[in-house]
């Protein structure tokens, strides 16, 4: 699954929008949505508010957990911890990136949280790496990997060339049961 | 208009249940489907009624919006979601048909040796596809080098020559139910079997073979 991909299924996420205009209830296939009063906040996925919003039609309003303080906390968290922590949502990457592309004068401090989201970033996939390693040499046959999200695993996907048999490689490893909190990914 | 579709299902004796999905299940089951199909290193199932059924809800959808005439907004809200399924939908039949075309006579030979009970891998249109793709290459085989060839060097066998669907790669994957007792094998010889717990919703990496079932039955989902 490429990064396209990966944000394809992001846009199944629920955000707060504040409507410039009205409309009664749509049905969609996927379900339904309204009805849109003016100015009143409303939830819905994520893919088309990205395209209202383009027209100019309404106000993008930032998830609770896209806050300066909170993603600082989450931050220093992910640094204690040798595991992988919660992460706020399963799609933070793609959200953070899309809303501050499209929306950001909707969002105060956009830098700041964008630096923020990097370096969350950053800290997992250092982590990730470390336990591929381990992973390796320790020559397991099964991982845990909770708090992972698609974007994650779309990254160790991507390093995995296709051609590349795991017989061929017989140092492969996977995580033992005494380290089953513990993510972990190839490193090929 | 959110209509109740019935869905009708083979089970194993035969026999059929009808079960009623939301469009919006519909569409759950569909991207489900997708992913499966995406990470599963062999051709999964087919499921043509879920097929069938997106085509129906697209065409249905696509009726209507000829027919309104009202405001820019609501026609292209509805545009996009169905640019949206048709993008899942053509993805996951274009992806069936890599893999057709990569494993041919594998699939072709699991076709014959299947009991006549179990679900076909194959939805009609594609085994009339992976028979003429087989016949095709077969003869371009022939044509271009084989031939040519001394009379005792004719032929090829490409259920040998074509390599088999890799069942022992790696999967991510995200449990749905939980499930005891799944054995893993391990990688080196020096250490034994175990087996693990699966709970719900937790995430985990293994080989494609040890939980191919679970795949068909629906209990976890690959990502």
């Amino acid at each position: 699954m490429d990064a396209a991909e990966v944000e394809f299924l992001a846009k199944k996420e629920l955000v707060t929008i504040i409507p410039n205009f009205s409309l009664d209830k749509i049905y969609l296939i996927g379900g339904d949505l309204g009805p849109f009063n003016l100015a009143y906040p409303w939830k819905c996925p994520f893919g088309w508010p990205i395209n209202l919003k383009q027209r100019q039609k309404c106000c993008l309003l930032p998830p609770e957990w896209m806050d300066v303080e909170k993603m600082e906390q989450i931050q220093d968290q992910e640094r204690k911890e040798e595991t992988f922590t919660p992460v706020p949502s399963p799609h933070y990457m793609e959200i953070t990136k899309l809303l501050l592309n499209h929306a950001s004068d909707n969002i105060s401090k956009a830098d700041t949280i964008r630096t923020l989201i990097k370096d969350l970033w950053d800290t997992r996939m250092a982590k990730l790496r470390v336990s591929a390693d381990n992973f390796v040499w320790q020559q397991e046959a099964h991982a845990k990997l909770d708090n992972l999200t698609n974007r994650h695993m779309d990254q160790c996907n991507q390093i995995k060339n296709p051609e590349i048999n795991p017989q061929t490689y017989e140092h492969l490893i996977f995580d033992k049961e005494a380290k089953l909190a513990q993510a972990t990914t190839f490193l090929i | 208009m959110t209509e109740v579709l019935d869905l009708h299902e083979q089970d194993s004796d035969g026999g059929s249940e009808e079960v009623v999905l939301t469009p919006a299940e519909l569409i759950e089951r569909l991207e489900q489907a997708w992913m499966n199909e995406k990470f599963a290193p062999e051709l999964l199932e087919s499921k043509p009624e879920i097929v069938e059924c997106v085509m129906e809800q697209l065409e249905h959808m696509e009726g209507n919006l000829r027919r309104a005439k009202s405001g820019d907004l609501k026609v292209s809200i509805h545009r996009m979601e169905m640019e949206r399924i048709r993008y899942i939908l053509s993805s996951y039949l274009r992806c069936r048909l890599m893999k057709i075309e990569k494993f041919f006579p594998h699939i072709l030979e699991k076709e014959k040796m299947r009991p006549a009970g179990e679900p076909s891998v194959l939805s009609p249109e594609e085994f009339v596809f992976v028979k003429e793709y087989m016949d095709h290459t077969e003869t371009h085989l022939k044509n271009v080098a084989l031939k040519h060839m001394p009379p005792n060097l004719q032929k090829v066998d490409l259920l040998r020559a074509v390599p088999k669907p890799d069942l022992d790669s790696y999967v991510f994957l995200r449990v749905k139910e939980r499930q005891e007792n799944i054995l893993v094998e391990p990688e080196a010889d020096e250490q034994r079997d175990y087996v693990i717990d699966l709970e719900e919703g937790s995430q985990h990496l293994i080989r494609y073979k040890t939980i191919a079932p679970l795949v068909a039955s629906g209990a976890v989902q690959l990502i």
